[in-house]
């Protein structure tokens, strides 16, 4: 039975350094709720406060719903993390290949022909022996999106539900949604999370916008001067945008300016049961910027890790990387010195409590987490782009108890520090807001014009192209 | 097969107490060669479960060639170590295609193949290469002899293989022990390739311990056998009965001792004893602390017997008559685990909070204590080096207590190395008798129930005592000490 949801003057704490503020908010059973706002307003927070995460302090919430079915990026981290829990190898010393996508699928349906009507929709087909840690970015998106839709629960909360899916996916989704909210009885209700406003979909009836911790207004989706008011504060312009120096004492090798940074040949990534790609040829001359594109599962992060040497079979292919013929004595740390990197599997795996200032410096070591004691340069260095970023304040904080979108901010800082020759960004907007969105894109734009860094760059948005950017790869 | 003498049993008193005495932290400035000395060497690894794959990852992402030999069935049958191996893109092949080409072969299987495994390889092994051990048993209790020419070493990581690869990932490394086989040093550079070996896997950013083979496999035996696997079996089925015994309900009995090791193990990893007593509220503290006194007194004489057994070779002799005899005891008590009635028993769904743990579970938190100090303590006083003993106690028991929140009992057994298996049992029998009259003085307020406290008043003199005796045993002083070579880099600014 989807019931009225109320919040009267709720205040949800959820850690140390984040509550929600003063919360009221009446959700009907016929309107459907978009909650938007900055990096670290607490749009997640709220969405989660729906299905009853955070603790109340004060006021009063009335009506949650029972039986609901989240997705976001803490789903997604929760399932990765029980994956992990379940990964005996290292009692069995055996190597664990992970619960397969169809068990996934199955644990949670109830509506087997709605689950069959997913896979066609989102090609899972081929993706159900899978283990789940095995799928890109967007392919556990769409599991993660199938398993929620076919437990048809009273409630759906869709924390950024199109983030990370490719341009042809994010229509298919927004009417498979549309779909459920015309079907009939048993039509469940739903509050969606965006940080982008042009994603915001038809069928939602109204808008959350949320500063601070706080809903600072809610309005009907079809107010238009009410939505125009918020285009306008979010696009407060950042002028003169200028990138903090680059750690003067921290040389490097000097490479031979008449190689290409990268050289691969006839690259292919296969596995057993699956060929990612075959016969990939990529050079990437010094200040050729790239664009790479493809749908979600066509190989652009593996194709990526080839280049910084996450991929393993990097030492089966013929790669050349700032002078190394892969496979040749030449370390890991010896390539990703050259590097700065961001990618969603890169904010997976930095699950660490260390200080916003140290994840900075940490790009400077390429290492996750800091094992070496910086420099008063660094040092000086992190705050300025903490100083960019407008997370000055908080230098000290604890990294992990910032939202998604804050802490890839904070990834991209690190990947830009050095100002490496080669920066990868891997769909780096996935997470932000329209504000940092544009900060990040000029950021891009602004690298793209000096030249001591070549760019690669992959997004599936066409409205955040990067002008100085002309080449483009596309995987199939 | 030849008739092998157990090495130990072959020095002097003067070596021996010396090898076992063997276990110096090593500074990282003597590191500062990384992984050079074996650049431009064919590494070749045996066996490619979770160790032998995360290390060869790491090996090869230090710049080392490595490539892995299996077993002619594994490779023709395309088994899950072949797969593991090719889809990581390493060159896989025979014993005969790649052990002769070797410099350096890392035997990785598990322990119980050493035997069959080394004798394959090493007639393939060419003239001054080297062989590398991650267990001593072998060569200790098994007094296998390599030939003369090879130089033996033991490069042994002290975490599971997939935190090997995580920490290595990050930039970091796990803490690792090493050791040269003093037999087998023919030209002097057994030092220089472990030191490059445990480079090449990241262990020396986390600290790297100068051990020796005997060090080890005495110090591994005593703790395996006694703290590790037979203290929390012992305690397993003793606290599972007593709370059947006093009416608790069965499944949630069954679910606060799988999950309880685990947890209250969890703190102990983070802080020591002193942590995980300082979880209790305080008379529960002063409560586990009596209880734990109480268990070493009765507990002590079977320490000093099992440590006994492991340094005249008693231990090693019974279980490889065992071995020889198709591990007709072994299975026999693995089957009489599999029926016990914790092992039986489903665990309930409900929830059981993290501080539920500690505070209905005073008698496991006192077991955990007594036990981790009893293995320490006679370790020490049998010679072994505080830091072995550290690790072989206190550091590994929240791996295995992470086995029984997985496996319970019978799982755990399976999985753990044969050793410690039969280590286990010889254990667990001797000391379900022992306790039997401590045992019957228990109530449900130690262990299913909690003490219901209203007041947590104590008595403050007798508070300062105890503290000062939990927080003043050398356990915990070279605990904080190691503990703090990992953790002081990781927050180092």
């Amino acid at each position: 039975m989807v019931r009225n949801i109320q919040f009267n003057h709720a205040t949800v704490r959820f850690n140390e350094s984040f509550s929600l503020k003063d919360i009221s908010w009446n959700i009907q059973p016929d309107e459907v709720w978009a909650i938007t706002g900055l990096n670290g307003s607490g749009k997640s927070a709220l969405a989660a406060a729906l299905w009853g995460q955070g603790e109340l302090y004060n006021g009063k919430i009335d009506g949650l719903p029972d039986q609901f079915a989240v997705v976001s990026l803490e789903a997604q981290a929760a399932l990765i993390e029980r994956e992990r829990e379940r990964d005996d190898s290292d009692i069995t010393d055996e190597v664990n290949k992970g619960t397969p996508v169809r068990e996934l699928l199955d644990e949670l349906s109830v509506d087997p022909e709605l689950l069959a009507k997913l896979i066609e929709v989102f090609h899972l087909e081929p993706l159900l022996d899978r283990g789940f840690r095995k799928l890109s970015t967007g392919e556990s998106r769409k599991v993660l999106i199938s398993r929620a839709l076919s437990s048809r629960p009273d409630f759906l909360i869709l924390d950024e539900p199109f983030e990370g899916l490719d341009r042809q996916t994010v229509p298919l989704v927004r009417e498979i949604l549309a779909d459920i909210l015309v079907a009939g009885p048993g039509v469940p209700g739903m509050v969606l999370v965006f940080n982008r406003f042009d994603e915001i979909p038809d069928f939602v009836t109204h808008i959350a916008f949320m500063v601070d911790g706080r809903i600072e207004h809610q309005f009907s989706a079809d107010d238009s001067d009410a939505l125009r008011g918020l285009e306008q504060i979010l696009h407060i312009n950042r002028q003169d945008l200028k990138l903090p120096v680059a750690d003067a004492n921290d040389r490097l090798p000097e490479l031979d300016g008449s190689d290409p940074l990268v050289r691969i040949s006839a690259a292919t990534i296969k596995y057993e049961d699956n060929i990612v790609f075959e016969n990939i040829d990529w050079c990437i001359k010094p200040g050729e910027h790239w664009q790479l594109t493809g749908p979600n599962g066509s190989g652009k992060t593996c194709l990526l890790n080839l280049i910084t040497g996450d991929h393993p079979q990097c030492y089966s292919n013929d790669i050349f990387v700032f002078g190394f013929q892969r496979g040749n004595g030449e370390s890991i740390w010896d390539i990703k010195q050259h590097i700065g990197y961001v990618s969603t599997a890169l904010q997976w795996e930095y699950r660490v409590s260390i200080s916003l200032r140290n994840v900075i410096i940490s790009g400077f070591y390429d290492s996750i987490g800091l094992y070496s004691k910086a420099t008063d340069t660094q040092k000086t260095i992190a705050d300025e782009w903490l100083h960019l970023l407008g997370l000055e304040s908080s230098a000290d904080r604890a990294f992990n108890q910032l939202s998604y979108g804050d802490q890839r901010l904070l990834l991209i800082a690190r990947a830009m520090v050095k100002h490496p020759q080669l920066l990868i960004l891997d769909e780096p907007c996935l997470g932000l807001d329209d504000l940092n969105r544009r900060l990040v894109l000029a950021l891009i734009e602004k690298i793209c014009t000096g030249k001591e860094t070549t760019v690669i760059y992959v997004n599936h948005h066409a409205e955040d192209k990067i002008d100085g950017i002309r080449r483009s790869l596309k995987l199939q | 097969m030849p008739t092998r003498t157990n090495y130990f049993n072959t020095l002097t008193l003067r070596e021996q107490l010396a090898q076992l005495g063997k276990c110096d932290f090593m500074h990282q400035s003597e590191f500062s060669d990384g992984a050079n000395y074996l650049k431009g060497k064919k590494l070749v690894i045996i066996g490619c479960g979770s160790q032998g794959l995360n290390q060869g990852l790491n090996l090869r992402d230090s710049g080392l060639d490595v490539s892995y030999t299996l077993r002619a069935a594994a490779i023709s049958e395309k088994r899950q170590s072949w797969k593991n191996a090719t889809e990581n893109g390493f060159t896989v092949g025979s014993y005969e295609e790649l052990i002769p080409d070797a410099d350096l072969v890392l035997n990785l299987t598990p322990d119980k193949q050493h035997s069959s495994v080394v004798g394959q390889v090493v007639p393939l092994m060419k003239q001054n290469s080297c062989l590398s051990y991650s267990h001593g048993f072998n060569i200790v209790e098994e007094g296998m002899e390599i030939r003369e020419d090879i130089t033996v070493i033991m490069v042994a990581p002290k975490c599971p293989g997939t935190e090997v690869r995580e920490e290595y990932k990050r930039g970091f490394g796990v803490p690792t022990l090493i050791a040269i086989h003093e037999n087998n040093d023919p030209r002097g550079e057994g030092l220089a390739i472990a030191k490059a070996y445990a480079a090449g896997t990241g262990g020396h950013k986390a600290g790297v311990l100068m051990s020796s083979f005997i060090a080890e496999v005495k110090s591994d035996l005593m703790g395996e056998q006694t703290i590790l696997c037979g203290m929390l079996q012992t305690g397993s089925l003793l606290c599972f009965d007593k709370m059947i015994e006093k009416g608790v309900e069965k499944s949630y009995a069954a679910k606060l001792i799988q999950y309880g090791w685990e947890t209250v193990t969890e703190a102990l990893k983070h802080g020591g004893v002193t942590n995980m007593m300082d979880r209790l509220a305080n008379p529960a503290k002063i409560k586990a602390f009596d209880l734990a006194e109480e268990m070493k007194d009765i507990m002590r004489p079977l320490y000093l017997k099992h440590m006994d057994d492991i340094m005249t070779g008693d231990f090693s002799a019974g279980m490889m008559e065992d071995w020889a005899n198709d591990d007709d005891k072994l299975l026999g008590w693995r089957k009489e685990t599999g029926e016990t009635n914790f092992e039986t028993t489903e665990v309930t769904a409900d929830e059981i909070s993290e501080q539920e743990y500690f505070d209905h579970g005073i008698l496991m938190v006192a077991m955990v204590k007594a036990g981790v100090e009893l293995a320490y303590e006679t370790m020490t006083s049998a010679g072994i080096k505080e830091e072995s003993a550290y690790y072989e106690s206190l550091h590994e028991t929240p791996l295995i207590a992470n086995t029984i929140a997985r496996k319970k009992l019978y799982e755990m057994n399976s999985t753990i190395s044969d050793t410690a298996e039969y280590g286990c049992y010889l254990y667990n029998h001797a000391c379900l008798p022992l306790l039997a009259d401590f045992m019957t003085g228990i109530e449900a307020d130690v262990i299913g129930r909690g003490m219901g406290l209203n007041d947590d008043g104590v008595d403050n003199q007798r508070l300062i005592e105890v503290n000062a005796s939990i927080r003043d045993h050398s356990v915990e002083a070279i605990g904080q000490e190691l503990r703090g070579y990992m953790s002081a880099m990781k927050k180092i600014v």
